[in-house]
């Protein structure tokens, strides 16, 4: 499975993803369910850190932020 | 590795990465770092801080790559990826080949702060581990744009 695909499955899929953006060493993702977001699911995908505050999940994962979130896109 | 010097991207203050109100730049997750609070009125020229090519370039933030692979990101302000751009003005391309010093973009770190943002920049030694990097201005000082600021050897 791609990485785009695994952190796409841990952030709960397409249906809870209100709104994804890259920052250069990031994910900024609004959901709807906070609680269907598996933390070591992403980092067993390869982020960095998984830093939450409510909806506003922030996955960290470096450099290859904005490649990550084009290629998330194109699975949604 | 040879010792690359990292240019102060910004003119301002030094400040620990730990004060910077985010917790990729303050825990280091990105890797090590020092931060420059910008001058509200010389603050507005953001330069490459070494010699690479520009492998990132938001309006915001950018991402400078030594031709050995060593990497420095410098973001302007915190949280500025909000701003869509507006007040940002880039001077480059990502792909380009740039010198230390070239001014890559401009900006209003005032205006950032009267929006109730942080102007504060990170300048991160992306993927470093923390004792490959060594400050070369002190925290508290004040440095132009284009003065030593790490060295990362």
């Amino acid at each position: 499975m791609s990485k785009a695909q695994q952190i796409l499955d841990a952030l709960g899929g397409d249906d809870n993803i209100v709104d994804l953006e890259p920052c250069i060493t990031r994910l900024r993702v609004e959901v709807e369910d906070p609680a269907k977001v598996n933390d070591a699911g992403l980092t067993a995908a390869g982020a960095i850190a998984v830093v939450r505050s409510g909806i506003a999940i922030q996955v960290i994962v470096g450099p290859e932020a904005d490649t990550l979130a084009s290629d998330i896109e194109d699975l949604r | 590795m040879t010792a690359l010097t990292v240019l102060a991207p910004v003119t301002g203050t030094v400040v620990d990465v730990s004060e910077v109100d985010d917790p990729v730049f303050s825990a280091g997750l990105v890797g090590p770092g020092l931060a420059i609070e910008p001058d509200g009125v010389r603050g507005g020229e953001a330069v490459a801080p070494i010699t690479g090519t520009i492998v990132k370039l938001h309006p915001h933030a950018f991402v400078v790559q030594h031709e050995d692979g060593r990497a420095v990101l410098v973001h302007l302000g915190i949280d500025t990826v909000r701003l869509g751009g507006e007040g940002f003005t880039t001077h480059a391309s990502e792909g380009d080949v740039v010198r230390r010093g070239t001014v890559l973009v401009t900006w209003d770190p005032a205006a950032v702060r009267d929006g109730g943002r942080s102007a504060v920049c990170p300048v991160v030694a992306l993927e470093a581990t923390p004792d490959a990097v060594d400050r070369l201005a002190q925290v508290g000082t004040m440095v132009e744009h284009g003065e030593d600021l790490l060295t990362w050897g």
